[in-house]
């Protein structure tokens, strides 16, 4: 609605889990969400070339945002999840951009999209500046403003080391092992088959 | 109440170094998820997470202090990064059950 | 407490175990966290989570809870209530968040104290929340140790802490157990007030000539056939002052003697 100065809040929320699921094949990636963990973790099928194997079910939320004011609203089902960069590649776009942020006293946070077999699925601009807009207006005015950057301007995906906010671990009845990145493909063993997190999670032996 | 007010009356350790602000509430719990759909700015955030990205999960809503419970260790790197951010994290003995009945009796109610 | 208060407390959805909400929980453990439920969880206690699967009611029965109670309206969509049908637990689903949770158990746990049966009964400066009698007949070994072991169910039921009841159920049982050995009989009043257990020991009978005599360990007047059954290695008044926070006794030889024992329930004992 033109001119409306747009007081967002959270609608339709519902919580669930965003999947990984990795082929051991091409060392594709796919994310999707799930409002349940099914498969478990170390659980594979077959769909065509690939083979996928469910490596995490990460906790998470999904909603839309709505405008207190006018109703506006909006969905966020493009949005897959939000990563801290952690600095790991200077050569990286992100990395440049968070240090030019930080420096005008704002941070950053980088937007994912979901993933399918054909690789990444944008999400819009606009809906990533509509979200930062949502968690600005309620954040201290002292407090440096956030900044979210689209997950399409990382250099290579495949070697990002950034922190998803999401809930990992939780139902492990060990203590949560030390964070892997989700988005680096793991190293083949021998035999092509990868190893991950999920396996020692469940006790899977690889063979 | 001020953070140094209840860092005082509470015996908490402060982990990171930060600015000092006004608490208003406590927000309880272990998953970022729940996290960032219930908690309000200046929130006090009671959980046993240590993993650095309670730090960014805390920025991102805006609270006051994460609060560690448990006596648990929080790992040097999580404090280095909130010190970054000039994020509050703060670390208690007591379990979260136990913190929840101390913030009440001092007058820090729900979100 | 009985997970049917907790249920009341929280205005709480009955998800599985409506038969079973007389069961009483000893303790509260709030965590999403199932390994720390695990590695840090006592028998007996309930969960307060927002982690709404299958796990969570797995953990709990691990870790020997008897319920789990999900907050912010989450309800588990798998076969959570199923397991917990066959595994005897309670799981309750609340609107309420962590925080409030919390607070309402903490109330009602100490609003509990007041709900038991009270017999008014020389109340103290404290309010006095209960109240009960006991009678302990000399030389009555069968019996021996029936009377700290009823008043340890009591306070195990209201909810204190195991270590004060262990404490309390310690000195009560050494008073018990020197009532049959030296005494002719005695009257034991259990009073509890939200800040003390008191249990006093008054008994009739030959009394004890030299308290502080008694009072140091290794001294015993247990006869032979008393200490062929296990009893008297003197350990009997020592106990009970180590034990307690604070302890009064009086004597008379030839009437009988007053053991007066007071257990201060918050804080540290000394």
């Amino acid at each position: 609605m033109a001119g409306c100065q747009h007081r967002w809040e959270m609608a339709d929320v519902e919580f669930g889990f965003v999947a990984f699921e990795r082929c051991f094949h091409c060392d594709g990636l796919r994310t999707f969400f799930s409002p349940e963990q099914a498969p478990f973790l170390g659980e594979e099928y077959r769909e065509g070339r690939c083979f996928w194997r469910r490596v995490e079910n990460a906790q998470s939320l999904r909603f839309s945002l709505r405008c207190a004011r006018c109703g506006e609203r909006h969905t966020l089902e493009e949005l897959m999840g939000l990563l801290h960069c952690s600095g790991c590649d200077p050569a990286c776009e992100i990395d440049r951009l968070r240090l030019q942020a930080e420096a005008a006293g704002e941070w950053v946070l980088v937007g994912f999209g979901f993933a399918d077999k054909n690789g990444a699925i944008p999400i819009p601009q606009a809906k990533l500046e509509i979200l930062a807009d949502y968690f600005n207006q309620r954040r201290a005015a002292s407090r440096p403003r956030l900044r979210l950057l689209s997950f399409e301007q990382i250099g290579e995906l495949s070697r990002c080391h950034g922190d998803f906010l999401h809930d990992v671990g939780m139902l492990s009845l060990e203590p949560p092992p030390p964070r892997k990145s989700l988005l680096v493909a793991p190293a083949p063993e021998p035999g092509g088959r990868a190893a991950s997190n999920a396996d020692r999670e469940n006790g899977h032996d690889t063979p | 109440m001020t953070l140094r007010d209840l860092i005082d009356r509470l015996k908490l350790k402060s982990l990171s170094t930060f600015d000092d602000r006004d608490v208003s509430g406590v927000v309880v719990s272990d998953m970022v998820s729940d996290v960032m759909a219930g908690a309000k700015s200046g929130n006090l955030w009671l959980t046993v997470q240590t993993h650095k990205s309670i730090v960014p999960a805390a920025n991102l809503v805006d609270v006051a202090a994460v609060v560690v419970t448990s006596g648990k260790t929080v790992p040097q790197e999580t404090v280095d990064l909130a010190s970054k951010y000039k994020v509050a994290i703060l670390s208690s003995e007591l379990s979260t059950f136990e913190l929840v009945g101390k913030l009440y009796s001092l007058g820090l109610g729900g979100t | 407490m009985e997970i049917g208060r907790i249920k009341d407390a929280l205005e709480a959805l009955v998800i599985e175990g409506e038969e079973r909400l007389d069961t009483v929980v000893e303790h509260v453990y709030a965590s999403d966290l199932m390994s720390d439920v695990l590695a840090f969880g006592r028998p007996n206690s309930i969960l307060l989570t927002g982690l709404a699967t299958q796990q969570s009611v797995i953990s709990a029965h691990m870790a020997e809870f008897r319920g789990v109670v999900y907050v912010r309206g989450k309800k588990p969509k798998d076969g959570s209530a199923r397991f917990a049908g066959e595994h005897a637990l309670v799981l309750l689903s609340t609107d309420l968040d962590m925080f409030e949770a919390c607070l309402r158990i903490d109330a009602a746990w100490r609003g509990g104290l007041a709900s038991a049966q009270a017999v008014t009964h020389d109340a103290r400066a404290h309010d006095l929340l209960l109240s009960r009698e006991f009678v302990i007949a000399g030389s009555d070994f069968t019996n021996a140790g029936m009377v700290s072991t009823e008043i340890k169910s009591i306070l195990r039921k209201i909810g204190f802490d195991p270590k004060l009841v262990r404490r309390v159920a310690i000195c009560t049982y050494e008073g018990e157990m020197n009532v049959v050995m030296h005494a002719d009989n005695a009257r034991v009043t259990l009073a509890v007030s939200p800040q003390a257990i008191d249990v006093l020991i008054d008994d009739e009978g030959k009394g004890i000539p030299d308290v502080e005599l008694a009072l140091q360990e290794g001294f015993t007047t247990a006869t032979e056939e008393m200490r062929a059954m296990g009893f008297g290695s003197g350990m009997g008044l020592p106990n009970i002052k180590k034990n307690s926070d604070e302890l009064e006794i009086t004597s008379q030889v030839g009437k009988g003697t007053r053991l007066q024992m007071r257990f201060r329930v918050n804080g540290n004992p000394s």
